[in-house]
């Protein structure tokens, strides 16, 4: 939100050494997340794959600042996260758009938010419509759009409100296979388009190695870190090519053992 | 989130919010003296007619507890009687196509009309004895018994038809076995709706033409400007008809046992 | 498929049309030809009071005055009790503080039907329009108080931390994200509210008034005369009818991001 310049910061993302538990149904506290130490660099795409339910979608809203950490400190653009805020961008998995405003509206929210002028923010909001392919669909009611736009939607308004991070949870997850890849290439193109520091956390392998600069591998509930990898292949990826395959075979193998 | 520590603290806050409410009004009326007792009585001069009406039959004719038992007895009458003839058509309506066709058309025309509209008609048909008070509850109770056991039957999903159908029930089958059972929660909506409107539809009969019950209390006590009798008597209406009404929510968890009831 | 569907809207209409006739008819034989004659009168001679007093007079005014008089209360009323309504409920949904002041009181004041204030309204505010008023506001700040609440206090988690997320502060999550979560919730509240209202209204005007449909009724019953009555109930129906359906059509177009479908 200030005007002054940003501090030069080595890592956009930094968390040092978070945990996370909750007060269990029945007395204690459960454990999701433990000792997880995590950097990102600016307009690096890290991909978080791991098994199961828990832990990876409470490490997103810890970064988000949807939920505190229990232990450690996140920091992002070093200064530590205490409440979710506009230089930190969500897509979540149930896609939680306005279910009462039409697509423009969600997509100029932000900037609405933040006092921009209306033909300001109708223009920036439509350049991000645009970019991510709604282009017609600009009056449409969330209802009267699929799930693969829905998400869309989704993505369209985090990008349109200039975040330093965009953080995504499974945005994918709840759609058919077609829309999938659809969506996968749509996401890689628009990134490739706009660069941003994305945190995206999938529980599919092809999915991680086809958008992701590294991947980082998370083990099943209490969630620790039990593996890093650099993807270096150019873009966009083949997802039948020897090293992709030889990846994805690598990567199952060490979540298979896990399980 | 809402921890108890929270919760205790929130609870002394409404604890606040009643006496202070109760101080005012005690400090307003008894202290101060800003309105006459007769326009707008104390809280102590309430509490006092509320123990002398328990015993007292003057000035009009009967005790709370008897004013009370006889606005009860001609409810129930009407609501049951409404109950038992609403949800069967309701169902019928949701149901059967040629009942929907005939009856449906004749329901619209008598749903808008609220009961009480038809209190003048029937004393002057009946007289102003039970018999008419417990007809205009019967209407009351009825119609919102028919229209939400009607929307309930509408709401069973075909899949669960079709299971039914596959594994060869007969219709009377799909009926009770199937489209009953997702109706129940909405017949009980359309039982607590019936059962205000019922309630409302005495007072408004008594209001007008009695010479017994709750609502004859309050009438009878404005014309000789008896006020602390009419808070009395609306405060009882009010106890007792959410004192029904968690009744009928008691029962509904008890019929509607592992159906989603909230 | 489009014939199909257009005949069996024509069938629906045949169907209406033909009970409806069929009930008209039997009341008119049984009017003529039994001893029924000599207790109500057929619809025709209701039908003609009905469109005579439209423009006569039936007392003082005419009908369609009397029906003004009637609406003008309900939608004075209307307005004020569903303004509070929905200030307090959408208060107590957002703030627990609030919620913990106003819960015991609206707990209290609720189960009492508005019906039942009629007596000490008379009281405390005479005989005047003001009386009626505030009926009206106590029929609809109940029920539009509760939805609000509700709604409010349901809106969906998720939604207020996207809104967060995107830089919304506090003021500004509940006014585009509360607020409209509530609305579906706070027109089904008004909806009831209106119902209510019209209800409340009558009642009002048939313990004491000198004009409106529920004076024409009454007076009706006080003059032995049920032409009057039956006539007067016919344009409550008809004035209800058309205050659900403005009800329903201002939903519907407020709330069109709600109803699904291209």
């Amino acid at each position: 939100m200030s005007l002054e310049p940003r501090r030069p910061v080595e890592h956009v993302i930094e968390c040092e050494n978070i945990g996370k538990s909750f007060p269990a149904p029945g007395g204690g506290r459960r454990e999701v997340v433990r000792g997880i130490t995590l950097r990102a660099r600016e307009n690096e795409f890290l991909a978080l794959f791991g098994p199961g339910q828990c832990g990876k979608t409470t490490l997103i809203n810890l970064i988000a600042g949807l939920d505190s950490v229990t232990s450690g400190r996140v920091l992002v653009n070093g200064e530590t996260v205490r409440e979710p805020g506009p230089e930190r961008g969500v897509v979540f998995q149930s896609t939680a758009i306005f279910p009462w405003l039409t697509t423009m509206g969600n997509v100029e929210y932000g900037p609405r938010m933040a006092g921009m002028g209306r033909a300001e923010r109708r223009r920036k909001a439509q350049r991000y419509i645009d970019l991510v392919g709604l282009r017609g669909f600009e009056n449409a009611f969330p209802v009267q759009l699929s799930g693969g736009m829905k998400q869309r939607v989704g993505i369209a308004r985090v990008y349109c409100n200039e975040p330093r991070v965009m953080l995504m949870d499974e945005p994918f997850g709840a759609l058919d296979a077609q829309t999938r890849y659809l969506m996968q290439e749509e996401l890689r193109r628009v990134w490739e388009a706009e660069k941003r520091t994305v945190v995206f956390v999938t529980n599919n392998i092809e999915e991680a190695i086809y958008l992701a600069d590294r991947i980082v591998v998370l083990s099943n509930c209490p969630a620790t870190i039990k593996r890093e990898y650099a993807i270096d292949l150019p873009r966009p990826r083949n997802y039948v090519s020897p090293e992709f395959l030889g990846l994805r075979k690598e990567i199952t193998s060490i979540m298979d053992s896990t399980l | 989130m809402r921890d108890d520590n929270r919760r205790n603290q929130y609870f002394l806050v409404s604890l606040a919010s009643v006496i202070t409410v109760l101080l005012v009004w005690y400090a307003c009326i008894d202290v101060l003296e800003l309105k006459s007792q007769i326009v707008f009585p104390g809280p102590v001069k309430i509490f006092r007619t509320f123990i002398l009406k328990l015993h007292t039959r003057s000035p009009d004719g009967a005790t709370l507890l008897s004013h009370l038992g006889a606005s009860l007895k001609v409810t129930m009458l009407g609501y049951l009687l409404g109950a038992a003839a609403g949800i069967p058509l309701g169902i019928a309506m949701a149901w059967n196509r040629l009942v929907d066709r005939l009856a449906k058309p004749l329901f619209d025309l008598l749903r808008p009309i609220p009961g009480i509209a038809w209190i003048p008609l029937f004393i002057l048909l009946f007289g102003i004895g039970t018999f008419s008070k417990a007809l205009v509850i019967f209407l009351s109770s009825f119609v919102a018994c028919t229209v939400n056991s009607f929307t309930g039957i509408r709401q069973t999903k075909d899949v669960h038809l079709w299971v039914g159908n596959v594994f060869g029930a007969t219709r009377n089958q799909l009926l009770f076995r199937i489209a009953v059972p997702t109706a129940i929660p909405m017949v009980f909506t359309g039982l607590r709706v019936a059962l205000g409107a019922s309630w409302a539809a005495l007072v408004a009969a008594e209001l007008l033409a009695s010479n017994v019950g709750l609502g004859y209390m309050i009438q009878q006590s404005r014309a000789i400007s008896r006020t602390d009798i009419i808070i009395v008597g609306m405060l009882a209406i009010g106890m007792v008809g959410a004192i029904l009404d968690k009744i009928l929510h008691a029962v509904e968890a008890r019929v509607a046992k592992g159906m989603n009831v909230r | 498929m489009m014939k199909i569907r257009l005949s069996r809207g024509m069938i629906d209409v045949l169907s209406g049309a033909a009970s409806i006739g069929c009930f008209l008819l039997l009341w008119l034989a049984l009017t003529r030809h039994t001893g029924l004659g000599e207790l109500i009168p057929g619809p025709d001679v209701v039908l003609a009071a009905l469109f005579k007093g439209l423009f006569g007079k039936v007392g003082r005014h005419g009908i369609l005055v009397h029906a003004g008089y009637s609406l003008a209360r309900v939608l004075a009323g209307f307005a004020i009790g569903g303004a509070a309504g929905v200030v307090i409920g959408l208060s107590m949904g957002w703030s627990r503080f609030a919620e913990a002041v106003f819960q015991p009181l609206y707990r209290v004041v609720r189960p009492i039907p508005p019906i039942a204030w009629i007596p000490i309204s008379i009281i405390w505010f005479g005989l005047g329009e003001s009386a009626k008023v505030f009926l009206i506001f106590l029929a609809s700040f109940a029920n539009v108080t509760l939805n609000a609440w509700s709604g409010a206090r349901d809106a969906d988690r998720q939604l207020i931390g996207a809104a967060r997320m995107l830089g919304a502060n506090q003021r500004q999550i509940f006014l585009t994200i509360v607020l409209p979560s509530a609305v579906p919730q706070i027109f089904a509240g008004l909806q009831v509210a209106m119902s209510n209202s019209w209800a409340t209204v009558l009642a009002a005007e048939m313990v004491r008034s000198s004009e409106g449909l529920g004076w024409m009724i009454v007076t009706g019953m006080s003059n032995n005369d049920i032409v009057q009555i039956l006539s007067g109930i016919v344009a409550i129906g008809v004035v209800g009818f058309v205050l659900s359906v403005a009800m329903r059509k201002a939903e519907a177009l407020l709330c069109r991001w709600n109803h699904g479908g291209r």
